[in-house]
């Protein structure tokens, strides 16, 4: 067999997945094949006391079903590939020994389904495990028997959490929660996965009394509830794998995978399946990309410039991704609040689980803060995050180039001012890079790496992979005004302010905005950036576009007020204990009798969609895909709607369309 | 073989006093604060370290081997090995002349060196009686024996005993550090007035040397706050208002008040040390190297006298006088003991009392201290020995001098003395 390797020990079956020329296993038709031939080996040979399914891969116990594959299928090709998962997983499950699935490594979607259809699950306590059912993430629900079995496992209190928000967890954690019954330093699990062997076949529990008729409707209306909060109903497939593992629960095992086919199938042909797939490929696609022809340089000792959100929310995250950062201010007072806010998110890791104290202590122990010039001989990566002034900027820059070696890259985590300018004000400019980092640096996925016409490919390259390295996804962007993100983004957060002036409700546009699915209204937004430094950013490109954009009146006059937003307590709303209220302050200054589009949502959303359209005309990012990515993960743009240009598609605001179409879709029977 | 101990470069942390700034700092929070600067400041590749060594006295219990501890803590590969040298007030002059004797023994080259004491967080100490109750309590399996156990608890053991005090106590002579500068001001016949005018002379020093001494400290940015620099330094500090002082060790006849003893203080000193070659190897102008040293003993009860003999052993060895020094640094653990010590050297009829044959001469009020000392900066115990190295290498370097001594008392009696040069 190609994928995987059937052994014997002691009369224990041990069942290695290892497939070819790749260091990941997942399941395709022919691993699924495999896995039943060898389980049926199995199963006709009587000296075999036990199995353990196990994988030979240094990082990956098995990764899930094969996505492209799966997006690509058509209804009649998925109906088949479901059947034959739940053929195979039931065929293990119905084994009359003892089964243990090994788990060291990735265990998500279908590689955690088999490790349900076995009697116990061990799981090693290293980085590489990470054991959940991501589906739903992707639009689609565990359809090869896990929204069945898992709820049956655990109760649907428990299991609906994990499965509705598709969350992935370490081991320690998935011991918690009762996904693995115990984790194992990696050099013990064979060892206990054979003790575990003796313990015979698990026995299951009924769960009587918590999937009564009554709890779980119960149950199910209050995750329901929680779900529209949370997604507005934009995304069907929580909601459907609700429905599934809900009704499942109180019928045999054989409906509930009825059940997870069915839906399956009816959410593979949605939109917005499509469209969150696409996206999960495509970040794939830029997590793995290179310069073509060139390797760059490692990063070995990186610094910061500037100790202010970005300052220190950049070395907050390249501390805890392992490096030893020194993060350089002039002001101390700056430093120590820096500091101080590094240590604050610090605990907040601790405190949330994510990291042991004994980490948290060791991440702070490698930052090295310092208002003085010291040595800068052996960094090889300056990064400057200081204020948003171009001749300020530009001062550092040329003190830096002075103090550190010729090949050192210096870049820039600027937002919107031209790079080339700060490029050309040093010897060398083709070391010379943008890395825009968004805020909070440690949520926010994306990093644009900006490409000046002075950078080298060698630059780029070695920014490209260290954003990789430090586990953002990264886009490369043209050096032009606000590059991407902040581009496609500043027209929208103008004409929303417009309509504000011009006598909309705050609530009501922001409403409109999270009804489309954006993670925040506009207003809300603009809040929490600060109207002031929003109106920086958009005075970069009111002066780059001024054809099509311009900056409130309103603004202006909200901003003489005071009204600058969250910082200050106060902007669009009021801030305080309570759920923010509009500000009557900024009220009186709007007009009575303004302008309003009929359909607010569609109309911001369109602005988003044509300045996209203007970037790919323009090359500022390569292609649609990109661009789509970028704003999912640099803004939160509803990721169901697959992006700006998606959009653009879908609502034939812009001919041609930016993305082919897939081959049409026919329901089977 | 290398047999010329270069100091490269040295950095210390602010020096603040005890239960203020740096409080909540522990002792190896404070040398890992230092080390990283020194690593940042030099931008040395930490694999060329070939050990480190730090002086630290009142070790916390938690941190054995504490040098290790701020050694991995700073970044210094696993594989470059580290150790904790104490010899009590001279510990940070200790960690030097062990990388110099490990150097001539061929144990590698390059090290980093230095001292850290937080003597906010010396323990408080449970007594033994408290300790065998407790130990009682924990093998006390009923009900019953568990009350019993509890009923044997008598107050006093909950009145724990201060690691400080002990610390600064010497269990051979049975007197505190204080009781010997006593008997040293006793023998010597050091007025009040006499030593209260040093300690204002330490300050007033310190205070118009601070912009230079600030040279030698890079901040600490903790609690929200940064911490710039030393605390200890008394700008309203008069000869008047020490004289109010109570005297602490001896209330009737004594003279030895907490103004002029040294500051209760919290600090770390990193230095990098190594041999000539690896010197300029590194491209970094060095401070100046070590030429000659000593370390003698004496009586316990007169700890303070320690410098003398050390000095005269020293100077023995490299034969230059007390005159060739454009710099002296002699700790000031008490202005009484460093009185008696310059006594000493200068006076035949004192010199005898400290064990010299004759005088080995006068240290001007020019050499001496030149920027003030413990008494306004402070003696992290631990660390005091390498920022007295530090500080007299850079006032050779401001002043582009040749020579400096360098001389510390030590509790338990001894003294050590030290000749740099650049």
């Amino acid at each position: 067999m190609k994928n995987l390797q059937l052994t014997q020990q002691d009369g224990i079956a041990i069942l290695v997945f290892d497939r070819p020329n790749s260091s990941a296993n997942i399941f395709d038709a022919a691993t699924l094949v495999e896995t039943q031939q060898a389980i049926e080996t199995v199963a006709a040979d009587a000296s075999i006391k036990a199995l353990i399914i196990r994988s030979a891969k240094s990082s990956i116990f098995i990764a899930g079903a094969d996505i492209p594959s799966l997006s690509n299928a058509s209804p009649g090709d998925l109906s088949s590939l479901i059947d034959l998962g739940h053929a195979v997983f039931n065929q293990i499950a119905d084994l009359k020994i003892p089964t243990v699935a090994a788990i060291h490594g990735a265990c998500l979607g279908g590689g955690y389904e088999i490790a349900l259809a076995c009697d116990w699950r061990i799981a090693t306590e290293h980085k590489s495990t990470k054991i959940g059912l991501p589906e739903t993430q992707l639009g689609i629900l565990p359809a090869w028997g896990g929204t069945t079995r898992l709820s049956r496992l655990l109760t649907l209190p428990k299991a609906l959490p994990l499965i509705l928000a598709g969350k992935t967890l370490n081991a320690g954690a998935a011991k918690r929660k009762g996904l693995i019954d115990v984790a194992v330093h990696p050099a013990h699990l064979l060892n206990v996965a054979k003790e575990f062997t003796k313990k015979g076949k698990r026995k299951e529990v009924p769960h009587t009394l918590v999937h009564n008729l009554a709890s779980v409707k119960m149950i199910e209306s209050t995750a329901r509830k929680d779900l529209m909060n949370k997604t507005q109903g934009l995304y069907p497939a929580p909601l459907k794998a609700l429905e599934v593992a809900c009704q499942s629960v109180s019928q045999p095992l054989q409906a509930g995978f009825k059940l997870e086919k069915d839906a399956i199938i009816t959410l593979a042909s949605k939109a917005e399946t499509k469209h969150l797939i696409g996206l999960f490929l495509e970040s794939e696609k830029a997590k793995k990309q290179r310069i073509p022809g060139m390797d760059g340089h490692k990063i070995q000792s990186p610094v910061i410039i500037g100790s202010g959100i970005m300052g220190a929310g950049i070395t907050y995250w390249l501390s805890s991704r392992g490096y030893s950062v020194l993060m350089q201010d002039i002001d101390d007072q700056a430093l120590a609040k820096g500091m101080h806010r590094i240590h604050s998110q610090y605990q907040q890791a601790q405190v949330r689980h994510i990291i042991s104290l004994t980490e948290a202590h060791a991440g702070m122990d490698r930052i090295y803060a310092s208002s003085q010039p010291v040595n800068l001989m052996k960094k090889d990566l300056i990064i400057e995050a200081a204020v948003e002034a171009l001749p300020l900027k530009q001062k550092i820059f040329t003190d830096l180039s002075q103090r550190c070696r010729e090949d050192c890259i210096l870049a820039t985590n600027t937002s919107a001012l031209p790079i080339q300018s700060l490029a050309e004000s040093i010897k060398n400019p083709e070391r010379v890079v943008g890395l825009h980092f968004f805020n909070p640096v440690h949520r926010m996925p994306l990093v644009e790496i900006v490409r000046a016409p002075s950078t080298s490919d060698a630059t780029l390259s070695t920014a490209l992979q260290f954003v990789q390295k430090i586990g953002k996804t990264p886009v490369i962007v043209k050096d032009s005004p606000g590059f991407l993100v902040n581009r496609v983004l500043v027209p929208y957060l103008l004409e929303a302010c417009k309509l504000f002036a011009n006598g909309m409700d705050p609530k009501a546009i922001d409403q409109a905005m999270l009804e489309f699915g954006m993670p925040m209204g506009p207003l809300r937004l603009l809040d929490e950036v600060g109207l002031d430094v929003g109106k920086h950013v958009a005075e970069t490109l009111i002066a780059a576009y001024s054809d099509r954009m311009s900056l409130p009146p309103m603004m202006e006059s909200m901003i003489e007020q005071g009204c600058l937003g969250r910082k200050v307590g106060k902007g669009f709303y009021v801030y305080g204990k309570e759920e923010p209220e509009p500000n009557p302050q900024a009220l009186q200054l709007q007009k009575s009798s303004g302008q309003i589009p009929k359909n607010s949502a569609e109309f911001l959303a369109e602005l988003m969609s044509n300045e996209a359209a203007r970037c790919l005309d323009e090359g500022i990012v390569e292609s649609a895909e990109a661009i789509d990515l970028a704003m999912v993960l640099g803004t939160g743009y509803a990721p169901f709607r697959g992006g700006p240009l998606h959009y653009a598609d879908e609502s034939k605001l812009i001919r041609p369309k930016f993305f082919k179409d897939a081959p049409p879709i026919r329901m089977a029977g | 073989m290398h047999t010329k101990l270069v100091i490269v470069a040295g950095i210390r942390t602010p020096f603040t006093r005890m239960s203020t700034d740096l409080a909540h700092l522990t002792a190896s929070d404070l040398g890992k604060q230092a080390v990283s600067s020194l690593l940042a400041h030099t931008s040395l590749d930490p694999e060329q370290i070939d050990e480190v060594i730090m002086g630290c006295v009142g070790q916390p219990a938690d941190s054995a081997n504490i040098a290790r501890i701020i050694a991995l803590r700073s970044g210094v590969p696993e594989r470059v090995p580290a150790s904790t040298v104490n010899r009590n007030c001279a510990s940070g002059i200790e960690s030097i002349l062990s990388a110099h004797q490990k150097m001539v023994a061929g144990m590698g080259e390059c090290f980093i060196v230095g001292g850290c004491e937080s003597m906010s967080n010396y323990p408080l100490i449970y007594r033994n009686s408290a300790i065998e109750h407790f130990t009682e309590l924990a093998q006390a399996r009923s009900l019953k024996d568990r009350l019993v156990a509890l009923s044997h608890f008598r107050p006093h053991d909950f009145s724990p005993l201060l690691g400080l005090q002990l610390g600064l106590s010497d269990p051979v002579s049975g007197l505190n550090m204080g009781e010997t500068a006593e008997v040293l001001a006793r023998d010597f016949e050091l007025s009040r007035e006499e030593q209260d005018a040093f300690a204002l002379r330490s300050h007033e020093r310190a205070i118009a040397a601070q912009a230079l001494t600030q040279q030698e400290i890079a901040p600490i940015y903790t609690d929200e706050r940064a911490v710039l620099s030393d605390n200890g330094l008394r700008p309203d500090s008069s000869l008047e208002k020490l004289g109010k002082l109570q005297t602490l060790f001896d209330k009737k006849t004594g003279s030895v008040t907490a103004g002029n003893a040294s500051q209760i203080t919290d600090g770390a000193v990193a230095l990098l040390v190594t041999s000539e070659a690896k010197a300029s190897e590194l491209g970094i102008e060095p401070l100046g190297y070590l030429k000659g040293y000593a370390v003698t003993g004496c009586d316990p009860k007169r700890m303070g006298i320690g410098p003398v003999q050390a000095i005269a052993a020293a100077n023995k060895k490299t034969g230059y006088q007390l005159n060739d020094a454009d710099v002296i640094e002699i700790n000031e653990a008490f202005a009484a003991q460093v009185l008696a010590v310059l006594k000493a050297l200068k006076d035949p009829k004192y010199a005898t009392k400290a064990g010299l044959e004759a005088p080995l001469g006068e240290i001007t009020a020019e050499q001496l201290n030149p920027r003030g000392g413990a008494i306004a900066l402070g003696h992290p115990v631990g660390a005091t020995g390498a920022r007295l190295v530090l500080s007299a290498l850079k006032q050779l370097q401001a002043s582009k001098r040749k020579r400096a001594l360098v001389s510390v008392c030590i509790g338990g009696g001894q003294g050590t003395a030290l000749w740099l040069e650049r």
